[in-house]
């Protein structure tokens, strides 16, 4: 698997992603990267745990990282999250939390298989 | 500066490592980074190194400490004031962006991060704020300068006292050189101090003015050998107040800020830090720095001296003593200070500059005197600068135009106080086009139009400009926009925004308006002239091709012979007296226009059948008798149902069908047919006939 269709995979917006980074390899760091972060388990503890503050600022990380590589799908996803937590827990922030999940396992899985392939 | 060439560090503080670690990328080729997670950690670098930390990235949503937090700290400290930051967070809440530019953030980089725009961004931050530490060099150099004057009567003062004191000249020196290192130290370690090149200077000159109030102070006193007593030293004690009185009545210098620090250093050099001295007994940093300094050098360098009542201690010996808190008690910082300082500072009393100069004399005035002179040129270019800026605001003020700066990102637009009060808003307003008070200034059709006309801008050709509708106090008032876009330095280069103007002319454009409108009218009768007949039809052909219209030709007949017999003004009261008439007998959405000499147009829509609205219209027309003129009209019609939605085309084959009516002996009306080579086909009681070619009438005179 190309680091391109590795995007068009997990829906990131590769053109993008590429027009502002200085090259492929420098991309590719990242992307690997990004796999290992384990903000999202810091997500679902905060949840689990019923602490909404902290639950707030990992979805607001995982939305900035998620800008920084142009994955457009979680950056959705994780956005709205974001917003649904700011300032206290809203009643559609446990759906948009599905959602996240959705979108973090299918960008986690899909740098996986690309980083398998390598 | 140190001529080998630093790296400049930057401080980046994120809690994603992922983030920081793109930015470290980024970056790290042209400078030294050094990373951190929260605001703590932040904080407590920053108390480490701030004088080394040339630019901070700072993030604001993190955990223990948030960036607001940590500005909130820069605020108090003063770090804020030398260390530049620039926000790199994820956040779009325009609350916090505010908030951020108030507590003194100098850009913003938004997300995702762009390589080329983080690192001119970081370019161009830290080349301002080099720029903003030459500024403020150059305003000590000015202050400096205007010491100057003051210089002398230092000098005189404070050899007065050493004359009368019998100490060496050098005690005043020695103490002068010793604030002045003490105090370079402590200005790195303690920016809450301000101590800026040009107070460091000021602090130092005025150090030799510390011990005046001695020449009150009775000789026998001042030079006895051996020990004071009780009462002696009580008088003694005096010199403090005494000196800081004399410089109270001097009068004309009072407010300089020369004779303020001489003030506090004069009364309070005899402070303790433990609350312990004289006169007043203040404490800790209720003390003026400047005295605190300068009693750490009186004390160092009394013990160093040989004087009358003791001898000379060594300089370790010294400085263990002040350290043990044998000869007063110190600032602790103070004390830091001395000792980091204490091995270089033998070597800079001993400097020629020290030595050489018993009596800071004639010739070192002179020297400073030309070396003065240099300044000049920087003082002058200030001077230019403020004259610019004071003459920039004053026709701001006078212009009576909105001036504006609008940023895409972060969204804002910060106006020119004139501005902002004629249009009652702040004079930085953040997400403009959210606001509910600037909506109402901008329609959305306005918006659109400024949006378009900005985007039409190039890097050549910046300046655009348009004129519209703005609503205000309930009106609608014509405005000319001037903007000037505003590109960053990329390549390619990205709008960033765009200064710019709105001037109210709405009195210039209603003249013009006005002009306007009377340009499209026919002078003689008000009815519209055929151009503006012409666009105006065209207009509604084009909004409602569908519709049906019809446009009726006609002439007045033997108008030429009413002309010749009667005079042209009779001629022009009949061309007139037919517009009237014409204004009667159409609705208000028809358009009537002469089209010049006796032949007018009417261009109407209708709906089902056409004939009974053309025979009421002829019928008001035809037939009158005008000042014994009885007036005769000939008339073709066509309609878009026959040639398409065209007005040439209209014009054509209604031209056609009033020359078939000519053709066929006037005084008729005439719906084009295609054929009208023909003659007119009668039309039956629909067909007016005139009743006579020759006209019967008498002349109106």
């Amino acid at each position: 698997m190309t680091l391109q269709e590795c995007y068009a995979k997990l829906e990131g917006d590769y053109a993008a992603v590429s027009s502002r980074l200085p090259s492929e390899k420098f991309i590719q760091k990242y992307v690997l990267k990004f796999a290992e972060d384990k903000t999202m388990e810091l997500l679902e503890e905060a949840w689990q745990n019923g602490n909404f503050d902290e639950a707030f600022r990992a979805a607001h990380t995982i939305k900035g990282m998620c800008q920084n590589l142009s994955f457009a799908r979680l950056e959705k996803s994780s956005s709205a999250l974001t917003e649904s937590l700011r300032g206290g827990k809203s009643p559609k922030a446990e759906e948009l939390l599905g959602q996240v999940r959705e979108d973090y396992a299918l960008t986690a899985d899909t740098i996986k298989e690309y980083k398998a392939g390598l | 500066m140190d001529g080998k060439k630093r790296r400049q560090k930057i401080l980046i503080v994120d809690d994603s490592e992922m983030n920081r670690s793109i930015l470290v990328d980024m970056l790290g080729e042209e400078y030294d980074t050094i990373e951190v997670e929260n605001g703590l950690m932040a904080v407590s670098e920053l108390q480490k190194r701030a004088g080394e930390i040339s630019l901070m990235m700072l993030d604001i949503v993190m955990p223990l400490m948030d960036g607001l937090e940590v500005l909130e700290v820069m605020n108090r400290r003063r770090w804020i004031e030398t260390v530049p930051v620039i926000m790199i967070s994820a956040e779009t809440n325009s609350d916090k962006i505010s908030q951020a530019l108030e507590m003194g953030v100098t850009d913003f980089i938004s997300r995702p991060f762009d390589a080329k725009i983080v690192q001119r961004r970081v370019l161009n931050t830290l080349l301002s704020s080099a720029k903003q530490a030459e500024l403020e060099n150059l305003v000590a150099e000015q202050i400096y300068e205007k010491e100057q004057n003051s210089l002398l009567m230092i000098d005189i003062l404070s050899h007065i006292v050493e004359f009368r004191n019998g100490e060496s000249g050098l005690h005043v020196v020695h103490v002068r050189r010793l604030t002045e290192v003490l105090l370079k130290q402590l200005a790195s370690k303690r920016p809450d101090y301000e101590l800026s090149a040009g107070k460091i200077a000021l602090i130092s000159e005025a150090s030799a003015l510390h011990d005046i109030g001695k020449i009150a102070i009775d000789e026998k006193i001042l030079n006895k050998p051996g020990r004071l007593t009780n009462e002696e030293f009580q008088i003694m004690k005096q010199h403090s107040s005494i000196g800081a009185q004399m410089l109270d009545g001097l009068g004309v210098h009072q407010g300089e800020p020369l004779v303020r620090i001489a003030y506090q250093i004069c009364r309070w050099h005899h402070e303790r830090w433990d609350g312990r001295g004289y006169p007043d007994g203040l404490k800790g940093d209720d003390i003026p720095i400047a005295a605190q300094v300068v009693a750490m050098a009186d004390v160092y360098d009394a013990l160093t001296s040989e004087r009358v009542y003791k001898s000379a201690f060594s300089h370790e010996k010294a400085i263990e003593m002040i350290c043990n808190n044998e000869c007063g008690s110190f600032n602790p910082v103070l004390l830091e200070c001395l000792m980091e300082v204490s091995d270089t500072m033998q070597e800079e009393l001993k400097s020629p500059e020290v030595k050489e100069s018993a009596g800071e004399s004639i010739s070192s005035m002179v020297e400073k005197m030309s070396h003065h002179s240099e300044l000049a040129a920087s003082n002058r270019t200030l001077q230019l600068l403020e004259h610019e800026r004071m003459k920039y605001s004053f026709f701001a003020a006078m212009s009576k135009e909105i001036q504006f700066e609008y940023t895409i990102s972060p969204s804002m637009v910060s106006l020119n106080a004139w501005g902002a009060r004629n249009l009652g808003l702040d004079e930085v307003v953040m997400d403009p086009l959210e606001n509910q008070k600037v909506g109402k200034y901008l329609s959305e059709d306005l918006r659109a139009q400024l949006h378009d006309v900005l985007m039409s801008a190039t890097p050549e050709e910046p300046i655009v400009t348009l004129e519209g509708k703005m609503e205000k106090d309930g009106v609608k008032k014509w405005y000319r926009f001037v903007m000037q876009a505003l590109w960053s330095e990329d390549e390619p280069p990205e709008l960033r925004g765009a200064i710019g103007k709105a001037v109210d002319i709405h009195s210039s454009r209603s003249y013009l308006e006005n002009l306007e409108r009377r340009a499209s009218m026919d002078q003689l009768t008000g009815l519209l002239n055929l151009t503006s007949a012409q666009s105006q039809a065209e207009a509604r052909l084009k909004e409602n091709p569908e519709a049906k219209y019809a446009l009726a030709f006609f002439d007045c007949d033997y108008f030429k012979d009413a002309n010749n017999t009667y005079g042209h003004l009779f001629g022009n009261r009949l061309l007139v007296h037919i517009a009237e008439r014409l204004r009667q007998v159409t609705r208000s959405g028809d358009i009537v226009s002469r089209a010049g000499g006796d032949e007018y147009i009417i261009f109407i829509q209708y709906h089902q059948e056409l004939e009974p609205t053309i025979q009421r219209i002829y019928g008001a027309l035809h037939g009158e008798d005008f000042g014994g003129f009885s007036i005769s009209i000939s008339m073709g019609i066509a309609t878009t149902v026959q040639v398409g939605p065209d007005f040439t085309e209209l014009m054509g084959a209604a031209d056609r069908a009033l020359y078939a009516v000519k053709q066929a002996g006037k005084g008729q009306y005439k719906f084009f047919e295609g054929n009208e080579t023909s003659l007119v086909k009668s039309r039956g009681e629909s067909v007016y006939t005139n009743q006579s070619e020759i006209i019967d009438f008498t002349p109106e005179e």
